[in-house]
């Protein structure tokens, strides 16, 4: 070991590295995004605000007692009593509901009086989102506690029941698998696009093709197509694994291919972006992570927008991932067609924005 | 002949620095023309503004009698480019790579063809990645041929390659000149120029200095021979009052002007410097026409 080479070695890395200004601002920038991320991800748990969805098919002072000390400690809003639960929730891409039935009043009021009628509330949650789940039953099943010592001293008259808010029985990989996959395609699709777009740019191959009478669009388009192909690929690595070594049970439809193919675009569209200030193949990397990693863990892949302050919930929805994910759970897990359909819309006029923008800022020449 | 290329007071500024400074050129159907300057001499911007690559600051470029800024797809039709250290796909195969290009044009070469001409015969389902620097080189100049252009651009098509690998190469070229294409070459070898060249431009901070065949410039510019003593005392044969151009080792180069004057240094060398082992005579060619216009070589940096 002859030390005067290591520290000459470490000397050259370290020029190198503070000489190359993209690997210093993104070896800075990097660290800083995350920490700002997570930070304020989990510093801000104590402003959450869980929404809970209530049908009161009671209707009397008593069952909106009731939802009023729920509201003490969740944001409640309110569902029509005319309408169908099921059919209303889904259209509503609703993750969390309670019926208050009739006879509320009619059984709290018995039971203080010594009946030993009780009254079971449907909670309805959605599977996905556990670590919220979670939160929302301690909540009502704490609210129903305080009720049931109030009325009688401890006896169970308000007994809460649960159900999944899909027909269909999931485990909760069936709801991670959708994330997974809007992960693969944006991560695909981002630093496949740098990665080459940057390639390309220092071996002269741009150079090249702007001499050539293919046109920047049509070398975007097949580059896109290509980030398809590879997306449609790891899709399916991703469902044949599922289903093979998990039992996943998904729903396959026309949707997951229209958004597969729309975040595809969109993610080499953003690449596209990213690449233009992209001037070494070193500096690709941070950029890329720079750009998919708070769409990671801000779009609910991970981690579902209610446990986050309401600001980040805002960021959120300007990010296309969030609509990806929540477009795939609702094309292949709830079978939610209007919520698939909307959420398949926004990600195809960003698909179409991102074309454009991508387009018209990849430089060949000068 | 008529002119395919014609640069017409060209200028091209990058802030403050002055690249190429009202430029103008005309090159013949058919010739093969040079550039020859060393780097950072204006040659690339010059060639990539011809290209389409890059915008000029003022002045045009007119190619086939037609203002060409990179927009015209009937003109990209016709060029045929090899991009200065230009990198090709690493895992398509040579004709992968040719059949790449080829269908971006109307027109197309026959792709066996190119490859028979650029003697890549053996290397044809060879990755990219896989073949040597001078072979990588000829198959840039084939991709530059896959349209059958009229005019082919190859901005330093030898730069780094070894001296077998460059004579690979200047076959290729010389070839395309049989088949009557037009060729613009940037080069900062001299033996490339002269080997290679109809015609010739030196350029020298943005500005052409000189320009005509190899033959006419050294004639107009090159004057003189240049003489080589070997193993000698360097340290006397200096102060002999010679028109010294090099000192290196044991060995002094001197510039003389008429066959006669070697005689004389012969004389003297012999007589009171003791001698030498070996002597060398040539003419002078381009390398001291650039010393002559410039004051500098073309590798770069003041002469004396």
């Amino acid at each position: 070991m002859r030390p005067v080479a290591i520290i000459t070695d470490f000397m050259a890395n370290v020029k190198m590295w503070y000489r190359s200004k993209g690997t210093v601002f993104w070896a800075i920038a990097f660290p800083v995004l995350l920490m700002l991320l997570f930070g304020a991800i989990f510093q801000g748990q104590d402003d959450v605000t869980i929404t809970l969805y209530v049908q009161d098919m009671d209707n009397t002072d008593t069952s909106e007692m009731f939802i009023s000390s729920l509201e003490e400690r969740l944001k409640i809003e309110s569902i029509p009593d005319d309408v169908e639960f099921d059919g209303y929730i889904s259209d509503n891409n609703i993750r969390a509901a309670l019926v208050i039935p009739q006879g509320f009043e009619n059984t709290v009021q018995s039971a203080s009086m010594g009946s030993n009628d009780s009254l079971y509330i449907i909670l309805s949650l959605d599977p996905t989102r556990e670590s919220i789940n979670g939160m929302i039953r301690g909540i009502v099943g704490g609210t129903l506690q305080g009720w049931n010592m109030d009325i009688t001293g401890g006896r169970n008259v308000l007994i809460y029941g649960e159900e999944s808010i899909t027909a269909r029985e999931f485990k909760f990989i069936d709801f991670f698998l959708p994330g997974v996959i809007g992960i693969t395609v944006m991560t695909s699709s981002i630093y496949g696009t740098i990665f080459r777009n940057t390639k390309y740019k220092k071996w002269g191959i741009l150079r090249k093709l702007s001499t050539t009478p293919f046109s920047r669009w049509e070398y975007l388009v097949s580059k896109m197509l290509f980030m398809t192909f590879v997306s449609f690929v790891s899709t399916f690595v991703i469902i044949i694994v599922g289903v093979v070594v998990w039992d996943i049970r998904v729903i396959i439809n026309a949707y997951l291919f229209v958004i597969v193919t729309s975040a595809a675009f969109a993610f080499s569209g953003m690449g596209m972006l990213i690449s233009r200030f992209v001037k070494e193949e070193e500096t690709a990397d941070s950029a890329g992570g720079a750009v998919t990693f708070p769409q990671m863990f801000l779009a609910g892949t991970f981690f579902p927008l209610e446990m986050m302050p309401a600001y980040l919930g805002q960021i959120a929805r300007v990010l296309p991932l969030y609509y990806v994910n929540e477009g795939l759970r609702d094309a292949m897990i709830h079978g939610n067609n209007t919520g698939a359909m909307y959420n398949t819309a926004i990600i195809f006029t960003i698909a179409a924005v991102l074309f454009v923008l991508g387009a018209l800022m990849t430089t060949w020449t000068e | 002949m008529k002119h395919v290329i014609e640069i017409r007071n060209l200028t091209k500024h990058y802030g403050d620095l002055i690249a190429v400074n009202d430029l103008s050129i005309s090159i013949k159907k058919g010739e093969i023309f040079a550039f020859l300057g060393p780097n950072g001499a204006g040659k690339t911007t010059t060639v990539e503004i011809c290209e389409g690559i890059r915008k000029p600051t003022s002045g045009s470029v007119h190619l086939f009698g037609e203002e060409f800024s990179g927009k015209s797809k009937s003109i990209r039709e016709r060029i045929g480019v090899l991009p200065q250290e230009y990198r090709s796909f690493e895992r398509l195969t040579v004709y992968e790579t040719l059949k790449y290009y080829a269908s971006f044009y109307q027109r197309n070469r026959n792709i066996d063809e190119i490859i028979a001409l650029m003697d890549l015969n053996d290397k044809r389902n060879d990755l990219y990645m896989n073949l040597s620097g001078g072979l990588k080189q000829r198959v840039g100049v084939a991709m530059a041929l896959v349209n059958d252009p009229d005019i082919v651009f190859l901005d330093e098509p030898t730069t780094g390659l070894d001296p077998r690998a460059r004579r690979g190469v200047w076959k290729a070229i010389q070839k395309l000149k049989e088949e009557g294409k037009t060729i613009f070459l940037t080069t900062h070898y001299m033996e490339e120029a002269e080997h290679l060249a109809d015609r010739v431009a030196i350029i020298h901070n943005g500005r052409i200095v000189a320009e005509g065949s190899t033959h006419e410039l050294i004639s107009r510019h090159g004057d003189g021979y240049t003489v080589k003593l070997h193993g000698c005392d360097t340290g006397k044969m200096g102060s002999f009052g010679w028109d010294v151009r090099e000192v290196k080792d044991n060995s002094i180069t001197l510039h003389v002007l008429k066959p006669g004057d070697i005689t004389g240094i012969l004389s003297k060398a012999i007589k009171d410097g003791k001698g030498f082992e070996s002597m060398e005579v040539r003419r002078a060619n381009l390398e001291e026409v650039f010393l002559n216009l410039t004051g500098e070589t073309l590798e770069g940096g003041d002469a004396h």
